[in-house]
C-alpha cells in the first residue's frame, strides 16, 4: 500500500567521484517513504556515508537529482540547508558534548530562536525540551549533564536533538523528517541496542529513518526495507516484509562472495592439555571478583557478559593495564604480579591486541614500521642491533599479503587506511610476533564483513599453530565462530561455563 | 625510487623544502645586504655559532620527538662549560667526563621526574633548570671565568681543511644521532612514545626507562656541546647563551619535528639550526639592536610552528 504514495525523500542516478580516479558513488538511486526504517548497508568504502554525505549537504554529487515529496529540488549545500529541508544526520561517534546539560545540547545552535531581554529563556527551552523528550519516550532530566546519562539515553537525544533542528529551522512549514543513523548502536551493548530500537520503532508515526549499519542482525530486525551498496554502486534492494530474504542472502549480497563466518567447518580442535595460564581467585575490588580458569596451548577461551561484567577488566589485568588486588596469576607455570607493565607481561608470552585502532597504531608511521615496533627483534641484525631495512619491509608484505591489506605499498601511512585494513595492520602486527598468548578485546569492532572473514582465518590459523587466545567481544557470533569454551560472566563474577555451540542458543534465543 | 621533481612531488616533500629554501633565502638576503657574509671570515663566524648549538639541538630532538620538552638544556649547558673552565687546573683532562657525568646525571633526574614520579617534564625540566642555575651561580660567585688551557682549548678550535674541529664534533654527533634515531631500536622506540603512548605501552615498549634513557642523552650532549663551547670561548660565567632555549626550540621545530612528538629527527635539525643561528649571526653582523631581534625571533618562532604544522592530521590544538 505504501509503495502508491510519494516518496517523502528520493534521490535518482547519484554520481560522485573524488579526485577524478576514485568513483564513489556510481548512478545509486534510493527511495524513503513516510514512516518507515529504511536499511542502507555495505561495507566499509562500499560509499554509504558518501552518499549519506551528499544527503546532508556536506558534498556535493556530480550528477543526480532530489526530490522532495515529490518535486525536485537543488541537493542542500550545507547540513542547515538540509535541515530547513528535513533532512537531518545523527553520527557514529562524538556527536555529543559531555558537559553540556540536556536541555542546552537540545537547542545548541538554536538559541537565537529563545532569545529573551535578559539572555536565553532557559525555562522555555527546558520546557521545550521536556516536551520533546516525552514525545520520543526518552526518560531523562533535562537539567542533567549529557554525559550523566546512559549511551543509549544519550543517542536517543541526538536523535530527538535531529527532529528538533528539522521543525526549528523549517519553522512551521510542513516538512516530514527524514531522520539519518550513521551506526548508532556501535557503543553499545546488546542490552542498551534493545531498547534504541524500541525507541526508534516508537519514533515512526513521525518521522522517517534512514539506517546506516553493517551489523546484519539488526538489520534484519529493525528495518522495512534495505538497499545494499556495493563498490559505489547499488546491488540489491530487498523489502523485508515481502521478499524472503536471509541474513546469508544479504551477507552475500554486502560481500559479493561466500562466507566464512557462517560456516563452523574452519574451526577445527586444536586444544592440547598443557595448561599455559592459570587464574585463582583473581580479585579487583569493584570490577570483579573471584575469578578462575585455566587456559590450555591452543584455546581460545571466550569471556561473555554485558557491558559492566567485569570480562574486559579481567582481560586488561592479565595484558598488565590493571592490577589486581588478589588472587594468583600463573603464566607459563611462573607467578605474575600485580603492577607489571604490560612489556614485561609480553615478555611472558602474553599480547595484547584491541580493536580501537588509536590504542593499536602508530597513524603517522608506515605499515611495515607499525608492524616492526613488535618485532624489533626479527628486524635487527646479529651482530649490530641495526634495524635492516629490508627484512623489515619484507615482514610486512609477507603480512599484508595474508591478511589481504588494501594499500599503495608497505610505506603506506597508517592514517590513510581504511578502518578494515587499519585493523588487519594491528592484527597483522600480533600474527608475526606470535606470543603463546593474545588477548583479543573486540578485535573486529566496527569493521565491515569482509575484514572480518580475513581477520578470522588469520586467527584461526594462529590458533591451529598453537597459540591461545582469549576473546572478549560484543558479537556473539565471534564467540560461536572462534572460542571452543566459553565463560559468561555478570556483575563481576563468573556464572557458568559453556560450549561455543550453547553459547550460540543463548545469544540466538 | 627515482625522484620527480614535479608539483606533486615537492607537495609531499614540503616538509623537508620549505626549510632548504628559507635558509636559502636567509644566506642570499645577508650576503646581499653584508658582502662578508659567505667570506671565509664570516663563514668561520657561522661554523662557531652553530656548531655547539647543533649538538645540544640534537639531544633536545630527541625530548621533542618523544613528546617531552626539555628546559634546562641551556642551564646543563651552562653547568658543564662551567665546571670545565673551573676544574681542569685542578682536575686536568679529567674535568670533562666529570662535567659529562654531571650534566648526564641531571638529564637522569628530569627523565625520573617525568617517568616514575609523573611530573610533566615542562615542569620537571624548568624546575631542574633554576637550581642548576642556581648552583652555578654559586659556584662561579657570578663572575667571568677565564680558562688558559692552550690544550683543552684546541679541543673546539684546531683547524681542519679550514674550519674548527667544534665544527666536525658537530657534524659526526650529528650523524650519529640521525642514525641512532633512524636505524637503531632506541630511534624507533622513541619516535613510538611520542606518536602513540597508548599504543607504545601496548606493544611491549618500556616506556619509563626509554624515558630516563632519553633525558639522559639530552642531558648528556648538553653538557658535551657546553664543553666544547668553552673550549671554543676560552671563557664563561652563567651569563652565557641565558636566551638559548627559544632559539634551540624554534630551530628543532623549524627543521620539521612537531612538538607534538612522533615526528622529525635529530636529521631535519640541521637545517633548522642553520636557520636558526645564522639568523641570529647576520643579525649581529648588521648592528641590529636588541630589541630589534627579540621582535625578530619571537616572530619566527611563532612563524615556524605555523609553517610546519601539518594541518591535515592534526585535529585538536590545546
Amino acid at each position: 500500500m505504501r509503495r502508491n504514495d510519494t516518496p517523502v525523500l528520493e534521490v535518482r542516478n547519484v554520481s560522485k567521484t573524488f579526485d577524478t580516479v576514485v568513483r564513489a558513488l556510481d548512478e545509486v538511486s534510493i527511495a524513503v517513504y513516510r514512516g518507515e526504517i529504511v536499511g542502507v548497508v555495505g561495507e566499509n568504502g562500499a560509499g554509504k556515508s558518501t552518499l549519506m554525505k551528499i544527503l546532508v549537504g556536506v558534498y556535493a554529487p556530480d550528477r543526480g537529482i532530489l526530490l522532495l515529496g515529490g518535486k525536485e529540488v537543488p541537493f542542500p549545500r550545507n547540513p542547515k540547508e538540509a535541515a530547513q529541508r528535513g533532512i537531518s544526520i545523527v553520527y557514529q561517534e562524538r556527536g555529543v558534548i559531555p558537559h553540556l546539560r540536556v536541555y542546552q545540547f537540545l537547542f545548541l545552535g538554536h538559541e537565537e530562536q529563545y532569545r529573551g531581554p535578559w539572555g536565553l529563556q532557559s525555562e522555555r527551552m527546558k520546557r521545550e525540551a521536556r516536551d520533546i523528550l516525552d514525545e520520543f519516550h526518552v526518560v531523562c532530566d533535562v537539567e542533567s549533564f549529557m554525559y550523566e546519562l546512559p549511551l543509549a539515553t544519550q543517542k536517543m537525544v541526538e536523535i530527538a536533538r535531529a527532529v528538533l533542528g528539522v521543525r526549528l529551522e523549517s519553522r512551521g512549514k510542513d516538512v516530514a523528517p527524514v531522520i539519518i543513523l550513521d551506526e548508532p548502536t556501535a557503543p553499545l551493548t546488546l542490552e542498551e541496542r534493545r531498547e534504541l530500537f524500541q525507541n526508534i520503532l516508537r519514533m515512526k508515526e513521525t518521522c522517517s529513518f534512514i539506517f546506516v549499519s553493517h551489523i546484519i542482525p539488526e538489520v534484519m530486525e529493525f528495518v522495512d526495507r534495505v538497499y545494499v551498496l556495493r563498490d559505489g554502486k547499488l546491488v540489491a534492494h530487498y523489502d523485508l516484509a515481502q521478499d524472503a530474504v536471509t541474513e546469508e542472502d544479504l551477507f552475500r549480497a554486502i560481500v559479493g562472495r561466500e562466507s566464512l563466518a557462517y560456516t563452523f567447518e574452519a574451526r577445527k580442535k586444536t586444544v592440547s592439555s598443557e595448561v599455559i595460564l592459570r587464574v585463582e581467585g583473581l580479585t579487583k575490588r569493584g570490577c570483579y571478583y573471584d575469578v578462575s580458569f585455566e587456559l590450555c596451548r591452543g584455546e581460545c577461551l571466550g569471556l561473555f557478559g554485558p557491558a559492566g561484567s567485569g570480562k574486559s577488566e579481567v582481560l586488561r589485568t592479565i595484558a598488565g593495564i590493571l592490577g589486581f588486588d588478589g588472587g594468583k596469576l600463573v603464566i607459563k607455570g611462573q607467578e605474575a604480579f600485580s603492577g607489571e607493565p604490560p612489556h614485561v607481561r609480553l615478555e611472558r608470552g602474553v599480547g595484547y591486541c584491541s580493536g580501537e585502532a588509536g590504542k593499536e597504531l602508530f597513524f603517522h608511521w608506515s605499515i611495515a614500521k607499525n608492524i616492526s615496533i613488535v618485532n624489533l627483534k626479527k628486524v635487527l641484525g646479529k651482530f649490530f642491533p641495526v634495524i635492516r631495512f629490508g627484512v623489515e619491509r619484507s615482514i610486512a608484505e609477507g603480512v599484508m599479503g595474508k591478511l589481504e591489506i588494501k594499500a599503495p605499498g608497505v610505506h603506506a601511512e597508517c592514517y590513510s587506511l581504511s578502518g578494515g585494513n587499519k585493523q588487519k595492520v594491528s592484527v597483522g602486527k600480533w600474527l608475526e610476533r606470535s606470543p603463546d598468548i593474545l588477548l583479543l578485546e573486540d578485535p573486529t569492532i566496527g569493521i565491515d564483513v569482509g575484514a572480518r572473514e580475513d581477520i578470522y582465518e588469520v586467527l584461526l590459523e594462529m590458533k591451529q599453530k598453537g597459540i591461545s587466545f582469549i576473546l572478549v567481544s560484543d558479537d556473539p557470533k565471534e564467540y560461536a565462530l572462534l572460542c571452543d569454551r566459553v565463560l559468561v560472566m555478570r556483575g563481576g563474577r563468573v556464572q557458568r561455563t559453556v560450549s561455543a555451540e550453547e553459547l550460540q542458543e543463548v545469544a540466538v534465543g | 625510487m627515482v625522484a620527480t621533481f614535479s608539483w606533486e612531488w615537492m607537495k609531499r616533500n614540503a616538509g623537508t623544502l620549505w626549510p632548504l629554501l628559507v635558509a636559502c633565502v636567509i644566506i642570499l638576503g645577508f650576503q646581499a645586504v653584508n658582502p662578508t657574509f659567505l667570506k671565509y671570515e664570516g663563514l668561520v663566524t657561522l661554523v662557531y655559532a652553530m656548531s655547539y648549538f647543533l649538538i645540544a639541538a640534537c639531544g633536545l630532538t630527541f625530548v621533542i620527538m618523544m613528546g617531552s620538552f626539555d628546559f634546562s638544556v641551556p642551564s646543563v649547558l651552562k653547568l658543564a662549560a662551567l665546571f670545565c673552565v673551573m676544574y681542569i687546573e685542578k682536575l686536568g683532562f679529567w674535568a670533562i667526563p666529570f662535567a659529562l657525568l654531571v650534566s648526564t646525571g641531571l638529564g637522569l633526574l628530569n627523565g625520573v621526574l617525568l617517568a616514575y614520579l609523573n611530573v610533566p617534564s615542562f615542569m620537571a625540566t624548568l624546575g631542574v633548570s633554576i637550581v642548576v642555575e642556581g648552583i652555578g651561580l654559586y659556584l662561579s660567585k657570578g663572575f667571568l671565568h677565564i680558562m688558559y688551557n692552550e690544550r683543552f682549548r684546541a679541543l673546539a678550535t684546531t683547524f681542519i681543511f679550514g674550519l674548527p674541529s667544534i665544527f666536525y664534533w658537530a657534524m659526526g654527533i650529528w650523524a650519529l644521532c640521525t642514525f641512532v634515531a633512524l636505524c637503531t631500536p632506541f630511534g624507533r622506540r622513541t619516535y613510538a612514545i611520542g606518536g602513540n603512548l597508548t599504543a607504545a605501552r601496548l606493544s611491549g615498549i618500556n616506556v619509563e626507562r626509554q624515558r630516563v634513557y632519553v633525558f639522559a642523552l639530552s642531558g648528556f650532549l648538553a653538557g658535551l656541546s657546553g664543553i666544547l663551547y668553552m673550549a671554543q670561548l676560552g671563557g664563561g660565567s652563567m651569563l652565557i647563551g641565558s636566551d638559548m632555549s627559544i632559539p634551540l626550540f624554534a630551530s628543532v621545530v623549524a627543521g620539521g619535528t612537531a612538538l607534538s612528538g612522533g615526528m622529525g629527527g635529530p636529521h631535519r635539525t640541521l637545517l633548522g639550526v642553520i636557520i636558526i643561528t645564522w639568523i641570529q649571526s647576520g643579525m649581529l653582523m648588521l648592528a641590529l639592536g636588541r630589541d630589534i631581534q627579540m621582535v625578530i625571533f619571537g616572530l619566527i618562532a611563532v612563524g615556524v610552528a605555523i609553517a610546519t604544522m601539518d594541518r591535515k592530521r592534526i585535529r585538536v590544538v590545546k
